[in-house]
């Protein structure tokens, strides 16, 4: 089995490194054909690796040494548990389905293979970061997935957004990686290895205060990278990137390998309900924050990035309250139908020549019926519709947390799942329903190739049915994750069921309602509160103005005022002095003989003081 | 095997002098050869260096002045054997990369002298020599920055030279007092560094001689706020003294502090070593914050070298294992990175006469290898895991993590800015639309540049992959030292700190 556990990590680097060669050449298809299949080829291989550990349990290589020094070891080691074999299975079958869509995406591009190159590397760095077993090999694929998206986002450099947003990302997740490492340090000399069986074994007999320290430092990173509040801005300018990349990168994979930390240190998390809680808090209200502004927001692709925020936020919410289970279903339902939205999204940008403005679109149903119904399936699974896939993870969540009694949370959510509701409807109903507003711009819409639906349709199929797995999934990663009890009666569970579902549809019902009859009135964007949305609470502004500005102002400060005019100014204050006692005191040798006599009388007197008054150890 | 050191440290030298013989039109051939030969030969005494003896080997020892205990004493460990590599490495690489056409004779023989005085540093071991190759290396420095740089060369060479040397007269006078101390503790006189090791020193004195060593070494570091030589020398340097200078010569500096500064006075460099990691600290994030506010290319990087070796200077002195030979990984890594990025500014320079960040723009669209290469080392520069420049950083950072959390939390803010900074100047230069006409035309890099730059990067990824060859034989040498020190040290709170940063648990 060990070398499907190769197969299954490097598929995708030798994918990277093969299309990379072609890198700089014109669009060639093969390379589209190639890469996916290795990525197809990493996808089986992850298959082969669920049965094999459904049927014999953890698999555990250790490839090579990697670093060594004082008491410091870290080999490149690679654990397949219940864990990482299900974060491999949906993070390379979302990848196959997103390279595939890609060949039809990316078509007219310039750098079509250079595309490819990076989107490979993307799935092998996120391998490396879910297949790791040690804390510093995660923090690998950690900071390559970053590099990836940095690539990614700013795919197309020559735009001066695309361009500044990838350097957003990819700073804002240094800030929060700095936090990680910092509780890597702690970690390594606390217990001396970073080895998660070593760790997790030695957190139990640790100093509470310790833990919490090592739980506050890991979720630090972690909210850089699943984009939580105050680190989230990036996400939503992550959108400048190709659609795929949003599908994979900023919707179904990178974003939740914070979720994926959290998972992971269960049993350290577990040892501290209180910092725990605080996440569960920080998702919950995140979950709310994020989907408010989606619910005025009309760029498309921003939409469906601050749902992805949100339900971010509910993962963190079950991960936080020790529903660790529930956390990686929901992450692996909410991967499958949030990158069919991103792909269907993708259809329309191209149908509608890249505009992304919701206002401009409508009534595109009747030339693109088959991304609507995708679209549509996308959004009711979402929303959290019997029977469909969001249904069964998010009613979990929103059960967990009134189970905990942290009802506060548990009504923060179900407040979220109508807006979710309401703007994944108001979305549907806005692109393809209603006026054909892109009449007035001259834009004939087409439907995408059909091997570019057809890509789609395992994702819209798992949208439907992956729900019913829940209780097969449940058994199969509790085997590593603990339990989770929920301690409600029959009666609350359904009412609960029951109030969830009802808060859905009606979002559903009133968004269907009110944008079938042209929408909202204008006069509703003067309002102060739809301002304050529709800028994202002002927050990146802030930013801007408190952060960026400062700082910029600062370094040049710095370098003009202190660098310059203080610290080098006093170098060359120093040479200036002496040179010009140097140029002084040379009159003194002006060579006439009285002058040279009373110089000596100086000079002697001088040191006659110095031996009386100063003698030498001697 | 037995004068392989000896080879080592005169044959650029000898080559040199001999170089005045060769035709100008062959001397760059000539030159690169003879860094060839020099490179392999380092590499014959990596094969030859035994991985498991901790100590000096192929030691050369010759009396010079019997009667003052001054001797020709030679010997390589693991923290001198690859400083030596990367000396003979980046010399060849740099030779590879020249493009200068005037009197390049005597620029081939300078550099050629400038290689002896870099590995005389790093493997003598008796400290008049060690004086006097160190005071010998800003000569041919000044020559080349003065000779072939840029429109302010004197103004900057002048600087450059007088300020180093300044420092370093102070460490002269330190140097004279040590052996003053060992011959009144031992009765006879000698400049040997492994009998100095052995010698121990009150406290007070220790102090005083501490600093007088340090101010030599921080201004070869740079250490803040004795750094502003250096904006001026790699502003106005040509491509090869940038090269050489952020890649080896200031690892002088750096070595310094591990060789002499530590097990010299272990005490006093305890006593020190807060208001020594605050002054890391501020290099850190200052530099960076400079090197943020520049528009010239060329000192956006020579600032961040600033920046890294202030995380080299808190690794060393994390007093652990894991801070020492990340510190010694990193100058290693610093060498090759930041002696690429000088070399790819010089490759733009060569082509548009201009560092000015204002003037690029787009460049990944004309010169897409060149991109390439750039964003590799860019990537190696921020310390990204699996590139070289993760590793020492790495271990540098969590070294110190153990001495003290807070400083260290404030030092590792430097993979932030640092990315804020690199990232802004490849955003500048490499991003989007060309829009000066002059960029349209741009030629990418051409064979002589790649056969300069594939090897560093071929050096990049390889040893950030698999460093552990390089790792384990440092380590053993840096452990060595540290027991010395912990034995050495009079002041028993010395060696309990030592023992309690070296030790796995109880952290804050």
């Amino acid at each position: 089995m060990e070398k499907f556990v190769y197969i299954a990590l490097f598929a995708p680097l030798l994918s990277s490194l093969l299309v990379a060669l072609f890198a700089a050449r014109p669009k060639i298809l093969f390379t589209g054909i190639l890469a996916s299949a290795l990525i197809g080829v990493s996808m089986i291989a992850s298959f082969v690796l669920l049965v094999d550990v459904n049927a014999h349990g953890a698999l555990h290589v250790k490839m090579m040494d990697w670093i060594d020094a004082g008491n410091l070891h870290i080999p490149f080691g690679f654990v397949v548990d219940q864990v990482s074999v299900i974060m491999m299975v949906t993070v390379t079958l979302v990848s196959t389905i997103v390279h595939i869509y890609s060949i039809g995406y990316m078509d007219h591009d310039k750098s079509f293979n250079r595309f490819f190159s990076y989107l490979s590397a993307f799935v092998f760095s996120m391998m490396i970061l879910v297949m790791s077993d040690n804390f510093v090999g995660l923090f690998i694929g950690w900071e390559g997935v970053g590099l990836c998206s940095w690539l990614l986002i700013g795919f197309w450099y020559h735009k001066h957004s695309a361009s500044w947003a990838a350097n957003e990302a990819f700073i804002m997740n240094r800030i929060a990686d700095l936090g990680m490492l910092m509780g890597l340090f702690l970690i390594y000399w606390q217990v001396g290895s970073f080895q998660y069986d070593i760790v997790f074994a030695a957190v139990k007999s640790m100093d509470v205060a310790i833990v919490t320290t090592i739980g506050i430092f890991l979720f630090i990173g972690a909210m850089g990278k699943s984009a939580q509040f105050p680190l989230h801005t990036w996400l939503a300018d992550a959108m400048e990137g190709p659609t795929p990349v949003s599908a994979l990168i900023h919707a179904a994979t990178m974003v939740t390998a914070g979720v994926y930390l959290v998972i992971r240190c269960g049993e350290l998390y577990t040892l501290i309900p209180h910092i725990g809680f605080a996440i569960a808090s920080l998702g919950a209200f995140v979950a709310v924050f994020a989907a408010s502004m989606a619910l005025v927001n009309n760029d498309l692709k921003r939409i469906i990035a601050y749902s992805t925020l949100s339900q971010l936020g509910y993962m963190f919410v079950a991960a936080g309250l020790g529903a660790y289970w529930i956390a990686l279903f929901h992450l692996m339902t909410h991967a499958f139908f949030k990158s069919l939205l991103f792909l269907g999204a993708g259809n329309v940008m191209h149908a509608m020549h890249d505009e992304l403005n919701i206002k401009k679109m409508g009534g595109l149903y009747g030339s693109m019926k088959a991304t609507a119904i995708l679209m549509s399936v996308a959004s009711v699974a979402l929303a959290g519709i019997y029977p469909f896939a969001g249904f069964f993870s998010k009613d979990k969540i929103l059960e967990v947390a009134f189970n905990h009694g942290a009802y506060y949370l548990w009504f923060a959510l179900f407040i979220g799942a109508g807006m979710t509701a309401f703007y994944s409807f108001r979305l549907v109903m806005l692109v393809f329903f209603g006026e054909k507003e892109y009449t007035k711009y001259g834009i004939h819409p087409h439907e995408a190739q059909p091997f570019v639906i057809y890509a789609l349709m395992p994702l819209g199929l798992l949208a439907i049915i992956a729900g019913f797995f829940e209780h097969s999934f449940e058994g199969f990663v509790t085997r590593l994750l603990s339990h989770y009890e929920v301690h409600l009666s029959h009666g609350t569970e359904w009412a609960l069921i029951a109030g969830t579902s009802a808060i859905a549809i009606s979002g559903i019902v009133f968004a269907i309602y009110k944008y079938s009859r042209g929408g909202f009135s204008k006069s509703l964007e003067n309002r102060a509160c739809y301002k304050l949305l529709i800028n994202q609470y002002f927050i990146p502004k802030l930013y801007a103005m408190y952060i960026m500005q400062p700082f910029t102002v600062l370094s040049r400060f710095l370098w003009q005022r202190i660098d310059v005019r203080i610290v080098d100014f006093t170098v060359d204050l120093i040479a200036k002095v002496i040179y010009a006692t140097g140029q002084n005191t040379r009159k003194m040798q002006s060579g006439n003989l009285s002058d040279m006599l009373r110089w000596m009388i100086v000079g002697m007197v001088a040191l006659l003081a110095l031996a009386i008054f100063f003698r030498p150890m001697v | 095997m037995d004068h392989i050191l000896s080879l080592l440290v005169f044959f650029p030298a000898m080559a040199g002098l001999l170089g005045f013989l060769v035709a100008k039109e062959s001397i760059k051939v000539y030159g690169i050869s003879v860094s060839a030969i020099e490179f392999f030969l380092s590499i014959i005494l990596w094969i030859g260096f035994d991985g498991s003896n901790a100590g000096y080997q192929f030691v050369e020892y010759y009396p010079f002045i019997p009667s003052y205990g001054m001797s020709y004493y030679l010997g390589v460990d693991g923290i001198s054997l690859f400083l030596v590599i990367l000396s003979t490495f980046i010399t060849m690489i740099a030779f590879i990369a020249l493009s200068i056409k005037d009197e390049i004779k005597n620029l081939i023989i300078s550099v050629l002298f400038l290689e002896m005085t870099m590995v005389g540093v790093f493997l003598i071991l008796d400290v008049i020599w060690f004086y006097a190759f160190w005071e010998l290396s800003l000569v041919p420095m000044l020559y080349i920055i003065g000779a072939w740089g840029s429109a302010q060369r004197l103004y900057a060479a002048i600087k450059f030279f007088l300020y180093t040397f300044a420092g370093s007269v102070l460490m002269l006078v330190g140097i004279l007092y040590i052996a003053f101390l060992y011959h009144d503790a031992t009765g006879i006189w000698s400049f040997a560094l492994p009998d100095w090791y052995r010698l121990q020193m009150p406290f007070d004195t220790q102090l005083l001689l501490f600093g007088a060593f340090f101010l030599a070494f921080a201004i070869k570091v740079p250490m803040f706020p004795f750094h502003t030589w250096l904006p001026y020398a790699h502003g106005q340097a040509p491509t090869i003294g940038s090269i050489i200078l952020a890649a080896v010569l200031l690892k002088m500096g750096s070595y310094g502090f591990v060789r002499f500064s530590l097990p010299l006075f272990p005490d006093a460099s305890v006593y020190f070593l807060y208001p020594i990691a605050i002054i890391s600290i501020i290099m850190v994030i200052y530099a960076a914050m400079v090197a943020y506010a520049q528009e010239d290319m060329k000192q956006v990087i020579a600032y961040s070298s600033i920046s890294h070796m202030g995380i080299v200077v808190l690794g060393t002195f994390a007093m652990n294992a894991e801070g020492i030979t990340g510190s010694i990984f990193l100058m290693l890594s610093h060498g090759i990175v930041s002696g690429a990025l000088f070399m790819l500014v010089g490759v733009i320079y060569d082509r548009r006469h201009t560092k000015l960040m204002r003037d690029f723009g787009g460049l990944a669209t004309v010169m897409p290898g060149f991109a390439t290469v750039y964003g590799i080392m860019l990537m190696a520069s921020v310390g990204l895991p699996l590139t070289i420049g993760f590793v020492g950083e790495f271990l540098s950072l969590a070294g110190f993590y153990k001495v003290n959390w807070i400083m260290t939390l404030l030092a590792g803010s430097g993979i932030i800015l640092g990315a804020v900074y690199m990232l802004t100047l490849y955003k500048k230069s490499f991003f989007g639309e060309v829009t000066h006409e002059d960029n349209k035309t741009l030629k990418d890099l051409n064979a002589k540049e790649l056969t300069a730059l594939i090897p560093l990067v071929a050096l990049v990824v390889i040893l950030g992959v698999y460093p552990k060859p390089i790792l384990t034989t440092i380590d053993m040498s840096v452990k060595k030292m540290l027991v010395l020190l912990e034995k050495k040290a009079i002041d028993p709170h010395t060696s309990e700190f030592i023992i309690n940063v070296n030790r796995i648990g109880g952290t804050k």
